[in-house]
C-alpha cells in the first residue's frame, strides 16, 4: 500500500440535461480491494467507463499507476483489466477461443495466451464448457468468462462492474478468492456492486456515489461508522421507496 | 378464454400504434401489405376462369399455406401468443388454452386478409349455387388449415425457436425468401414474356398438389361447380379430417410444451477444431489474430452467411435477365457480367460498412487493446483478409458460373477482374464508413436481420449509396478497360485484366485501411459508445 493506483480528479459527464457524474474525486491505493457502491442511476457505470478510457469525460483527469488514461491511453490500457456490467463477449467464439483471443489482443504470444486461457478456464470452473460457444453460456458463465478475459494479461489494476450479478454462490466464492489473491500480490481492484454484504466482507476501501457525486469515501470501517454498511449506505443516500404502504390486499389469502 | 386471448392479441396490435416510431411504421406497413395481399389475391383468384382455373387455384392455395408455414417462424418473437412458454405460468387447462390460442391466431389483419383474399374463388373457380356454397366452406376450411398448421409448427418448434440454433435457423430462412422474391420479380416475368412459362405449366404442379389439403379445397369447388356434389363433399370431409387431426396433434403438443424445459441453455454444440488450434491464424501477430476472429465469425454467424448469400443472389439477379434472353451480343453480355461483379463486390463492402455497430458491445472489449494507428490498421486489415478469403472465391465462382450459363465461360475472367477490383474498393470504403459514419444496430423482434437503430436510417442509406457509387466510380477505369479491349485476343487481355484488377483492388483496400486507422485513433471512445449502444 502507499502508492496511488487509481487517481480520479474532478471527473464530470453529462448526457443532455442530465449531469450523470458531477465532479468526482477518488484515490485508491495500490493493493487495495475497493468497492464503489450507489443506488441505480447514481453514476457508477459512467464513472467506471470514463476511468477505463471507454467514455470521454467532459472534464477531469484519471490516472492509473500515474499514467493519464486520456493523454496516454495506450500505456494506461495496457495495465488495466475491465469486466463491464453487460456482457461484451463474442457470442460465436467458444470460451477457450474467447480467452485466447483476449490474450492475443493484449499482446501475449500465442502459446502463452493458450496456456493462460486453459488455466483460467480451469480456475473459473469453465474447463468442461471450454469448447461450447459463448452464445450458449448462462449469465454466470459469461461473467466468469469476462473475468478471465480481464485477467489474462495480468493487469495491475482491475475494474469490475457488478462482478457477481447472476453468478452462483460457488462460483461467487471462487471469484472472491481470486480477487483477494490478486490484491494480496499488490494489484488493485475497484468494483461496483449493489450487494453491501459482499462489499463489507471483502473490501478494505469503500466509496459511496449518489447523484453523480462521491458522498463518502474511506476505509470500510470509516464509511460504515459502527453500523452495517447497508444501514450506513441508506443513511447516506436516503430511502427511495415507500416500502409497500397502500398494498392493503397483499398477504391476504382471501383474493 | 377465447375472448380473453382475442383481446390480448388486439391489445398487442393496438400497442404497436402507441409504441416506438419503428413499431408504428412496421405495424402500418404490415397492415397496408395485408390489405394489398387481400385485394391482389381476390383479383387473381377471381380471374382464374376457364381452362386451368383449378390448377392455378391449387397453386395459389398451396403457396398461401406455405406462407403460413414459414411466416410464424419469423414472427415468433413478435407475437407472444405463439410461444406456449409465455402461457405456462397461468393455471389454464390445455384445451381452453388451445381454443384461446386458435382464436388469437384468427385475429388480426393477416388472417382476415387471408380469408377475404381467398374468397376470390367465389367469383373465379366456382359457378352455380352449389359451387359457391362449397367454395365458402372450402375457403373457411383452408383458412382453418393454414392457422392450425402455423400453430402446429410454432408449438412444435417453440423450444428450438427460443434457442440460439432456432434463431439461426429462422435467420437462414431469409435467404430462400429473398431468392424466391427475386425469382418472382425478375425471372418469372422474363420466362412468361418469352413464352417459356404458361398457364399449362401449372398442370404438372397440380398433379401432385391436388392431394395436398389446399388442393383438396380447390378441387372440391371444381367438383361442386361441375355437378359432382358427392366427390366435392368427400374432398371437403377429407380436408376437415386433416384439420381435426392437425388440431388434435397440436393440442397434445401444446400440453407437452407447457411442461418442457427451455432448450436455450441445453445446447451441447461445440466449436469445431482441435483444442490446440483454437484460433486459426492466431500465431500470425495481431493482424492474424483479428483475421482469425473475423474468419470464425464469418463461418458461425448466420448474419455473415446471409450477407454472402444475398451478395451472390444480387449478382445472379443483375445478370440473369440478359443470360436467359439469349439475345445479347457477346460484348453486351461481357459488360453485363462485369456490372454484376460490380454490384456483388459493392454489396460485399456495403454489408460490412458499419463494422463497429455490427460487432456491437464486444468492440468495446477489443478497443481496450486497440490503441494506436498500427493496431487499428491491423484491425481493419485483419477484417479484410477474412472477408476477401470468402468474398473473392465466391464472387469469382458466381461470375464464372454466370459466364458459363451465358455460353461464354471466358468472360468470367473479365468479371473476375471487376470482382477483385470492386472487392478492394468496397472493403476500403467499408473501413472508412465504419469509422466516419458508425451507427448502432438494433435487433427487432420478428426480424432475423440486424437493422439500423432508430434515427440512424439515414446513415444506413448513406452507406449503401456511398458504397455503390464509390465502388462504381473507383472501378470505372477497369470497366472502361474491359469495354475498350473487347476486340483484343482473350489470351492477352484476360490475364492482364485479372492481374490489374487484383493489384488495383489491393491498393484501394489498403488505402481505406490507412485512412480508417487515422480517423479511428482519434475517436475510439465515441466508437465504443456506438458499439455499446448496439444490440448486435
Amino acid at each position: 500500500m502507499g502508492d496511488i493506483a487509481i487517481d480520479v480528479r474532478g471527473l464530470q459527464k453529462h448526457f443532455g440535461e442530465k449531469q450523470a457524474v458531477d465532479g468526482i474525486n477518488l484515490e485508491i491505493a495500490s493493493g487495495s480491494l475497493a468497492g464503489l457502491v450507489g443506488p441505480n442511476g447514481a453514476g457508477k457505470t459512467t464513472s467506471l467507463s470514463m476511468m477505463t478510457g471507454l467514455l470521454r469525460p467532459d472534464l477531469g483527469k484519471v490516472f492509473i499507476n500515474g499514467l493519464d488514461v486520456w493523454a496516454d491511453p495506450v500505456a494506461a490500457k495496457a495495465v488495466i483489466g475491465v469486466v463491464p456490467d453487460q456482457a461484451r463477449l463474442f457470442e460465436r467464439l467458444s470460451g477457450a477461443e474467447m480467452l485466447e483471443y483476449a490474450g492475443r489482443l493484449y499482446g501475449l504470444p500465442a502459446d502463452e495466451a493458450r496456456s493462460r486461457a486453459a488455466q483460467l478456464l480451469d480456475t473459473l470452473d469453465l474447463a468442461g464448457d471450454a469448447r461450447r460457444l459463448v452464445a450458449d453460456y448462462s449469465t454466470g458463465m459469461r461473467k466468469k468468462t469476462m473475468l478471465g478475459c480481464a485477467l489474462i494479461h495480468n493487469p495491475s489494476v482491475l475494474f469490475l462492474d457488478e462482478p457477481l450479478e447472476g453468478v452462483d454462490p460457488v462460483s461467487g466464492d471462487v471469484i472472491r478468492k481470486l480477487l483477494t489473491r490478486f490484491t494480496s500480490s499488490g494489484s488493485t481492484v475497484l468494483f461496483s456492486s449493489h450487494v453491501m454484504e459482499l462489499v463489507e466482507q471483502i473490501c478494505d476501501h469503500v466509496s459511496v456515489i449518489d447523484k453523480g457525486r462521491i458522498v463518502a469515501t474511506g476505509t470500510t470501517d470509516e464509511v460504515r461508522g459502527g453500523k452495517t454498511l447497508q444501514q450506513a449506505f441508506i443513511d447516506l443516500v436516503g430511502p427511495r421507496a415507500r416500502g409497500g404502504e397502500g398494498l392493503t390486499w397483499l398477504g391476504s389469502s382471501s383474493s | 378464454m377465447a375472448r380473453l386471448f382475442v383481446q390480448l392479441k388486439l391489445r398487442q396490435l393496438r400497442n404497436a400504434l402507441i409504441g416506438s416510431t419503428a413499431a408504428r411504421v412496421s405495424f402500418i406497413v404490415s397492415t397496408v401489405f395485408a390489405v394489398l395481399f387481400a385485394i391482389g389475391t381476390f383479383i387473381v383468384l377471381a380471374l382464374f376462369r376457364g381452362t386451368y382455373s383449378v390448377e392455378l387455384t391449387s397453386v395459389v392455395f398451396t403457396s398461401i399455406a406455405f406462407g403460413w408455414l414459414f411466416a410464424p417462424i419469423f414472427a415468433f418473437g413478435l407475437d407472444s401468443t405463439l410461444d406456449p412458454a409465455s402461457m405456462a405460468l397461468y393455471p389454464v387447462r390445455t384445451r381452453r388454452l388451445a381454443t384461446g390460442l386458435l382464436a388469437a391466431s384468427a385475429t388480426g389483419a393477416w388472417p382476415l386478409a387471408n380469408l377475404l383474399g381467398q374468397l376470390g374463388v367465389v367469383v373465379g373457380l366456382a359457378h352455380g349455387p352449389l359451387g359457391v356454397l362449397v367454395a365458402l366452406v372450402a375457403v373457411v376450411l383452408q383458412v382453418l388449415f393454414c392457422i392450425t398448421l402455423a400453430r402446429f409448427v410454432t408449438t412444435g418448434m417453440a423450444g428450438l425457436l427460443r434457442s440460439r440454433r432456432g434463431k439461426d435457423l429462422a435467420a437462414f430462412l431469409f435467404l430462400p425468401v429473398f431468392a424466391a422474391y427475386e425469382l418472382f420479380a425478375q425471372v418469372v416475368p422474363k420466362l412468361a414474356s418469352s413464352g417459356k412459362l404458361t398457364q399449362a405449366s401449372f398442370a404438372g404442379f397440380d398433379s401432385w398438389m391436388r392431394w395436398l389439403p389446399p388442393g383438396l379445397a380447390a378441387h372440391a369447388i371444381q367438383d361442386a361447380s361441375d355437378g359432382h356434389p358427392g366427390t366435392a363433399v368427400a374432398r371437403l370431409a377429407a380436408l376437415a379430417a386433416v384439420v381435426v387431426v392437425l388440431a388434435w396433434l397440436w393440442v397434445r403438443m401444446l400440453g407437452r410444451a407447457l411442461v418442457t424445459a427451455d432448450t436455450s441453455t441445453q445446447s451441447r454444440v461445440r466449436a469445431r477444431g482441435r483444442a490446440r488450434t483454437a484460433l486459426p491464424l492466431g500465431r500470425y501477430g495481431l493482424r492474424g489474430t483479428l483475421a482469425a476472429r473475423f474468419w470464425v465469425y464469418q463461418r458461425r454467424d448466420p448474419t455473415s452467411l446471409i450477407f454472402w448469400g444475398v451478395t451472390a443472389i444480387i449478382m445472379v439477379v443483375v445478370s440473369i435477365r440478359l443470360i436467359l434472353g439469349k439475345t445479347a451480343t457477346p460484348s453486351a453480355l461481357e459488360l453485363n457480367l462485369v456490372i454484376g461483379g460490380l454490384f456483388g463486390s459493392a454489396f460485399a463492402g456495403i454489408f460490412h460498412a458499419n463494422t463497429v455497430g455490427l460487432t456491437g458491445p464486444p468492440f468495446a472489449f477489443e478497443a481496450l487493446a486497440l490503441t494506436g494507428r498500427r493496431k487499428l490498421r491491423a484491425y481493419f486489415s485483419g477484417q479484410n483478409i477474412a472477408l476477401v478469403a470468402i468474398g473473392a472465391p465466391l464472387l469469382v465462382a458466381v461470375s464464372f458460373a454466370l459466364a458459363a450459363l451465358g455460353g461464354h465461360p471466358v468472360f468470367g475472367f473479365a468479371a473476375a477482374a471487376e470482382d477483385l477490383a470492386g472487392l478492394g474498393a468496397s472493403l476500403g470504403l467499408a473501413s472508412i464508413f465504419s469509422v466516419t459514419l458508425p451507427y448502432p444496430m438494433d435487433k427487432r423482434a420478428g426480424s432475423p436481420m440486424l437493422v439500423a437503430a432508430q434515427g440512424y436510417g439515414g446513415y444506413r442509406f448513406a452507406g449503401i449509396l456511398g458504397g455503390l457509387i464509390g465502388t462504381g466510380v473507383l472501378t470505372s477505369p477497369l470497366i472502361v478497360a474491359v469495354a475498350l479491349t473487347n476486340a483484343d485476343p482473350a489470351a492477352v487481355r484476360m490475364p492482364v485484366l485479372v492481374v490489374c484488377g487484383a493489384v488495383y483492388g489491393l491498393a484501394l483496400a489498403w488505402a481505406g485501411v490507412r485512412i480508417a486507422a487515422i480517423v479511428a485513433v482519434e475517436k475510439l471512445p465515441e466508437l465504443c459508445q456506438v458499439a455499446i449502444a448496439s444490440k448486435a
